[in-house]
């Protein structure tokens, strides 16, 4: 006579265990369907903060240094490279500009190679993580112009992720930020709001926050 | 006699012998293959980001205009409205004809949400295919309703305020500049509040059924 081993209790284990695996499949399948994100709902307020500006694009962000890039293209203006709406070197972190009578001072980014990943905010120390803890949000806030573009229609390759993780960096260290979404079609732009209502530019935020 | 005997016994010791293995097989590949779909869905499955009609915080009640390559979607409030109007009905101060004025919105809101039902059914679900080009004379007549809305509001003591949302896609920043350029044309837009989100592609809007 041979001696089986029996299998009773493996087969009960494991048809048990397929049980649970595929009732757990099937809630976590239902509970992913039903899953829904509330956004947030930042409002533009009036403020009498001054804004930092920044650039976001291709993950990446740079402040922009506005005493710096206003006294370059100023020399640019004058030595006549800025006229007739040319795009011109602002010898700042890659960026051209062109001065509009319409929209002031107007940023290209064609060369993001120099600025810095925003992933950097994750390290212990960076020049970006510097330039965003040194705003006083008593007295500053950030307001970003971030890239929309991207060559597959997806986010990466824009600056919507590097400015989501800015904001939320900024959010523990309370500055405000504000943003709005630009292209190569509509360049961030820099202006007096006494020239257009178009040159706003208001931080964005919870009520009461 | 004794042989038969003997035979007998030999065929009731005999057990019945069942081979599990087919049958544990077939169990480890369903196991498998679930896992497997499991894994893929949660990786490939789009987050899903609320899209009601009734985006609010507080009192403030969310207009809300999506930005997309394409266009635009826009989705009205309604949950309030009738409320608004029952508050102007019960108003002994409050002009009775801004009844009509809020019952006028309210049809034009509800054709506007049924359109977007109609398309969400018609296409299975792909509420983005809703996207249409930003017209301006829509675009001024939101702003002048919702300007018109608030100051009711103010009016009846009636704590609603609407405000508009943007959720801006990737590439869809084209769409909503026009609209902002746009807005600086008119006063109404002046006074009523803003707030936008980047949104990711992969967020698809999920409209949900109204309730009558």
């Amino acid at each position: 006579m041979k001696n089986l081993i029996s299998l009773d209790s493996l087969t009960d284990i494991v048809s048990n265990s397929v049980g649970i695996l595929i009732i757990f499949a099937v809630i976590n399948l239902i509970h992913d369907n039903n899953k829904t994100f509330q956004l947030e709902i930042p409002i533009e307020h009036a403020t009498e903060l001054s804004p930092v500006f920044f650039i976001s694009k291709d993950d990446r962000i740079i402040k922009l240094d506005t005493e710096t890039i206003f006294s370059n293209a100023a020399l640019q203006a004058t030595s006549g490279t800025a006229r007739n709406k040319r795009l011109f070197p602002l010898n700042y972190a890659g960026l051209l500009g062109k001065i509009d009578k319409d929209k002031g001072i107007s940023f290209y980014a064609r060369d993001t190679s120099n600025w810095e990943p925003f992933q950097s905010l994750d390290k212990r120390s960076s020049t970006l993580k510097d330039e965003l803890s040194a705003l006083n949000p008593k007295k500053q806030y950030a307001y970003f112009f971030v890239y929309d573009n991207s060559e597959d229609g997806s986010n990466i390759g824009s600056g919507f992720e590097a400015f989501r993780k800015a904001r939320e960096y900024l959010k523990t260290r309370f500055v405000k930020t504000g943003w709005q979404p630009v292209n190569s079609d509509s360049p961030a732009h820099l202006c007096d709001r006494s020239f257009s209502q178009a040159c706003t530019y208001l931080p964005s935020y919870l009520g009461g926050k | 006699m004794s042989l038969k005997a003997a035979r007998y016994a030999r065929l009731n010791e005999t057990k019945l012998e069942i081979s599990l293995f087919p049958f544990l097989s077939i169990f480890l590949c369903v196991m498998g293959v679930l896992s497997f779909i499991n894994v893929l869905s949660s990786f490939s499955a789009p987050q899903k980001i609320e899209m009601t009609a009734q985006l609010e915080q507080g009192y403030k009640v969310a207009y809300q205009i999506f930005s997309l390559p394409d266009g635009i979607i826009r989705v009205p409030p309604t949950k309030h409205l009738k409320l608004l109007q029952q508050a102007v009905k019960n108003s002994k101060t409050v002009d009775q004809g801004y009844v009509e004025v809020i019952d006028e919105i309210i049809r034009q809101r509800e054709q506007t949400m049924s359109r977007l039902e109609r398309i969400v059914h018609s296409k299975k679900n792909s509420i983005m295919n809703a996207a249409v080009e930003p017209d301006v004379d829509d675009i001024l007549d939101t702003m002048r309703n919702i300007r018109t809305l608030n100051e009711i509001a103010l009016k009846t003591n009636y704590l609603y305020e609407e405000f508009l949302l943007f959720g801006i896609y990737p590439n869809g920043g084209q769409a909503y500049q026009k609209i902002r350029d746009v807005m600086t044309l008119t006063q109404d837009a002046r006074a009523i509040s803003i707030g936008l989100e980047p949104l990711d592609s992969n967020w698809t809007l999920n409209l949900k059924p109204r309730r009558k």
